[in-house]
This record gives C-alpha cells, structure tokens and sequence, in this order.
C-alpha cells in the first residue's frame, strides 16, 4: 500500500511537471503550426539559469524566476529570429528548431562544460503524507506545477487575452481581421510556452543530475504525451502528460529505467498509431 | 549553357571522385571512401524525403541494422549463413529493406500517419532501437562489436584485403550504381507519381493510385540503401556500436540532406561529403565550437535557402 502511495505520488509530480513542458508545445503549435524541436533545450536553459543563479549566491526562488525571465526573454528571441522566418512551412519549423536546439545545447556546453552538476535540495526533509513519508521539496514542485497549469487554462478560458489567443488559434486571418493584433499573440505565447519550459526545468533541477542531454530526455516524452492526447486541444495536453508521465513512473519502479523508457515509447507509438487524432478527439 | 549547367556539374563531379585517387594519398581517399558511404546513406534519405516527401526521423535504424547484420556475419556470429562478406553487404540491403518495410506497414497501412506524426514516430523508433541495441548482449551491448575485417579481394590472391584504392572504387562503383537507378526511378513514371504524392497526398489518391502501396516500396527502397550503406560503413570503420542505430546518426544525415538540397539527389550525396569534409577540416581548429557552428549554419539553410546549398546548380529536370 505505501509502496503504491509512494508510486502514485511520484507518477503525478512527473505528471504535473511533464504536463508544464507539454502546455508550451501544445500551445505553440495550435497557435502558429511550429513543431518546435528546441523546447526541451529552454528546459535545459531553465536548469542551467538556476545553476549559474546558485552559484552567484541568489536564493533558490529568485533563481527560479531568474530562470523564467531569462528563458521567456529567450523566447522573444528566437520568435523574432528564427521562427518568424519560417511560418506557413511546417516541415522547416521542425529543422529549424532542430538546428536551434543543437546550438543552445552546445552552447551550454561551452559555458558550463559537459560534466553533470547535482544541485543541493532546497528543501531537504520529509513530509507524512497520508501515513508515508514523502519529499516535501517534491510536493513544493507538484504544488508549483498545479498552480501555473491551472493559471494557464483560467488565462486561456476566462480572460480576454484567452479569447484572442483561442481566436486566433481557430482562425487566424478571421481574428486578424476582427482587430486582433495577431503578431502580438505569436510573440506572447511563444515567449509564455518558453517561460513555462524554463521554470519546468528550474524546479526540476535540484531533484535531477543537471546535464546538457535532459533536455532531450523531456524533449520525446513531451511530444508523444501531445501526440498521444491530440494536437491542438488543451485536454489533450494534460491525458497525454498523464497517459506518459504515469506510465513512466510506473514502470520504471518495476524495472530498469531504459526497459521502461522503451516500453512507454513503444505503447505510445501505437496508441498514435491507433488514434492519430489523439485520445482527446474520441472523448468529443 | 546555364541550362546545361547542372548536367555538366553532375558529370564533373563524378569525374572527380574518380579521379581522386591520383590526388590524394592513401589515408585521404580510405577517408573519402568512408565519406562516399555516408553520402549513400544521404542518397536514401533524399530519396523518401526529397522525391515522396516522406520525413523520416530514424533512418539511421536501417542503416544500423545493415552494419549489425554485416559485423555479425563476417565475425561468423551467424553460422548457418557463411561468413562471406558478400553474404553480409547482400543481407545488409535486405535486412534494411526489411526492417524499413515493416516499419512503414505498421506506420503507412490503412489510415496512415503522416507528416509531423510520422517524424516523432519514426524519432522514437530510433531511440527504441538504439536503447534496444545497446540492451542486447548478443551483438555486444553498449560495446557493440569489434575487429570486423576489412573488405577481401573478390578475386585470384585469396585472403588478401583490398588496398585503399581498390576499396575506394568498390564503393564509388556500388554508390554510382545506386546513384543511377536512383535517378532512373525518379525519372520514370512511378517517380512522377512519388513527386504527385509529395505534392498533393490526397488528390493522387482521388485519381486512382495507391498512394500506400507506392510509398511503402519507396521506403523500403530507402531502407535498403541504407542497410547496404551500413554494411560497407562497417567493412571500411572495422567496428559497429549502438549510435549507429540511433537518434544521433539519424538527425545528422537530415542535416546532411537538408544541407545539401533534399530535393535533388546528388546535392543530398554532396551535402554529406561537404559538410564531413567540412567538419574534419574544423573540428579541429574550431573545437567545441563546431557543433555550435553547425547548428547555425543548418538554421540559416533552412531559412534563406530552403532548396539546400547544391539544390539548384545540380537539378536536372527543367526547372519549372
């Protein structure tokens, strides 16, 4: 039973973090049709933000919006650079990006060498969560994660902002002509959907061994979990991360991590082989 | 005459690797020969890509099992099939083809997935193979294989190997002869109606092909080139290992293609042989600054030349 608690708990703060990264992709594509291979290297710039933040001396949660800002900034610039250039061609969005994620993460590289760095825990000590005694700095990320997912839906779903974006989203050139500033959108949401991989990447640094490769360790579960619920849906986003961020955890606490993470791959190829729509679309 | 142009770029261009042995020492050309099975490697990947618009993440999964199948054979891993090296290059291309066949039925059949669909399956059918490679300890684990033995003279002097040279013209033979059935396909009816896919997927098919049927032999097709590419890589590189399977090869011989032009065959082939020739001459100097470079330079193709470096100098057919 605690063993099953424990799982359980471990499978929704992978869930709720897989989820952060998996907004940012959802959003983006629904928005401008760009499949963008370089997210899970704003996740790696958001670990690497709180790195060099540590080590300037700044404290963990200044650290953490450090490395939202940054990355946002981030964001705005790679729309401004790259993106931009390459709306309407689908295909090349996913070279573009593939281009971009090689340079960032050879830049980290660079900067902070290939070695892996282990952070120290902010939040050391456990919490007895329902009879077990669980890591409170994982409930913290569980807790940060659920708040900023939730922001993001009521921001889309309850905002006036959210009503421009979902418009856009619908029909580009309808709510273009509706008065709708929809370069703005792009740029926002792009910088937004970078910003969420950031902090992502920010609070899962100090549970994780900071190395250039996590990125794209986030990168390929991330799509499938957008694949497996559907492209362009929002619920789709959050049965995908479910779907793959719990079978994951699942797994990996009966074998070995690589025989998990292959089997989840191969379960989620055939589930976007089945339902190429996403399992969203079959619950409509 | 700047019609004409491609046609005698192309040709020159086989010239030169022809006479390239006159040139280069022995060390250059067992490089360059290495170079001409990337370039086939690229050839394949241009092929699905750049004629039937099919955007495959893992290509280096055939390419890998093309070089496993060889390494296993001509170390006598596999009794019951000899351990001739013909028998290897020959089970290479098949094994490939295979392999690539059954992937494309499982993706292609029926309601087929498509497009970005098709590039984030095919992503992970790389990552499933090479974890999978590096798991299996029969074709050796993470370690992979080592000491497979260099290519063998065909003829009369028994058990001696081929010198650079002779390899370097075994290669260049297999991959001109690659090349031109390539193009022969392309050129022929069943490659005008690859470019119909490419361009309007569900019109071809309200016309009356079967759009499946012509894209699963195409991939297969691809696949095995890549497997023979895999098994010669092999003879020449004396060992295999996971990353030959992988997701790392898989996305560099994208770069290669997209580098090169994807949609002309032998800018894909120059696109590979530039930019490893490129990437020999700098790594050095450059460092860890190469792959930084690297993924500048293929952001800026895909933005300010979509057609690739080579893509319009070396297009044979009238441009439209």
């Amino acid at each position: 039973m605690e063993l099953v608690l424990t799982i359980g708990l471990d499978a929704l703060s992978f869930v709720l973090t897989l989820l952060l990264v998996t907004l940012g992709l959802v959003i983006v594509y629904g928005m401008m049709n760009v499949i963008n291979m370089a997210h899970g290297e704003l996740f790696l710039l958001g670990a690497y933000t709180l790195v060099a933040a540590q080590s300037a001396g700044l404290p963990f949660w200044a650290g953490v919006l450090l490395a939202m800002l940054v990355v946002g900034l981030a964001g705005l610039l790679i729309e401004e650079l790259v993106i931009r250039h390459v709306y309407g061609r689908p295909i090349d969005t996913i070279l573009a990006t593939w281009g971009l994620s090689i340079a960032i993460k050879q830049l980290i590289i660079i900067v902070f060498g290939p070695a892996a760095i282990s952070l120290t825990n902010p939040l050391p000590g456990s919490v007895s969560v329902l009879g077990i005694d669980y890591p409170a700095y994982r409930l913290v990320i569980m807790a940060v994660s659920a708040f900023l997912a939730a922001t993001v839906y009521l921001v889309l779903f309850r905002t006036s902002i959210g009503l421009q974006i979902r418009s856009v989203i619908a029909n580009r050139g309808m709510a273009g002509s509706l008065g709708v500033n929809t370069r703005l959108m792009d740029r926002g949401t792009f910088a937004v959907g970078a910003a969420l991989a950031g902090i992502a990447g920010a609070v899962m640094a100090p549970i994780m061994s900071v190395d250039p490769q996590m990125g794209v360790g986030f990168l390929i579960p991330a799509f499938l979990a957008v694949l497996v619920g559907g492209l362009n849906s929002l619920l789709g986003a959050v049965i995908g991360a479910g779907i793959i961020g719990g079978a994951s955890t699942t797994l990996s606490s009966g074998m070995a991590q690589a025989t998990a993470q292959i089997c989840v791959f191969v379960i989620a190829i055939v589930v976007i082989r089945l339902f190429p729509n996403g399992l969203s679309k079959g619950f409509r | 005459m700047t019609r004409r142009l491609p046609l005698f770029l192309t040709i020159g261009i086989w010239v030169l690797l022809l006479l390239a042995p006159l040139a280069l020492d022995d060390w250059r050309i067992s490089q360059l020969a290495q170079f001409l099975t990337y370039g086939l490697f690229a050839l394949s990947l241009a092929f699905i890509w750049g004629q039937a618009g099919i955007l495959c993440f893992g290509q280096a999964i055939f390419f890998g099992i093309g070089a496993y199948l060889m390494a296993l054979i001509t170390l006598g891993k596999l009794p019951l099939l000899g351990e001739s090296q013909w028998t290897g290059i020959i089970l290479g291309a098949v094994g490939g083809g295979v392999g690539a066949f059954g992937l494309a039925l499982f993706m292609l059949g029926g309601r087929g997935l498509s497009g970005a669909h098709l590039a984030i399956v095919t992503l992970c059918a790389a990552v499933v193979a090479e974890v999978a490679a590096q798991r299996w300890d029969f074709i050796g684990g993470f370690n992979g294989l080592l000491g497979v033995p260099p290519l063998v003279a065909p003829y009369t002097r028994d058990d001696m190997f081929l010198s650079s040279n002779e390899t370097y013209f075994l290669v260049l033979a297999i991959v001109m002869a690659v090349y031109l059935l390539l193009l022969l396909i392309s050129r022929s009816s069943f490659g005008t109606l690859l470019a119909a896919i490419r361009s309007n997927e569900n019109r071809t098919r309200y016309f009356g092909f079967d759009v499946t049927v012509a894209k699963l032999f195409a991939f297969s097709l691809a696949g095995m080139i890549s497997g023979l590419a895999g098994a010669l890589f092999t003879a020449q590189f004396g060992f295999v290992s996971p990353p030959l399977v992988g997701f790392g090869l898989s996305t560099e011989v994208l770069i290669w293609v997209a580098v090169g032009g994807r949609e002309v065959l032998l800018a894909a082939f120059v696109g590979a042989i530039f930019v490893r020739w490129v990437e020999n001459l700098l790594s050095d100097k450059l460092g860890q600054y190469w792959l930084l470079a690297m993924g500048l330079m293929f952001i800026f193709v895909v933005i300010l030349a979509p057609r690739g470096l080579f893509g319009r100098i070396l297009n044979l057919s009238k441009s439209r």
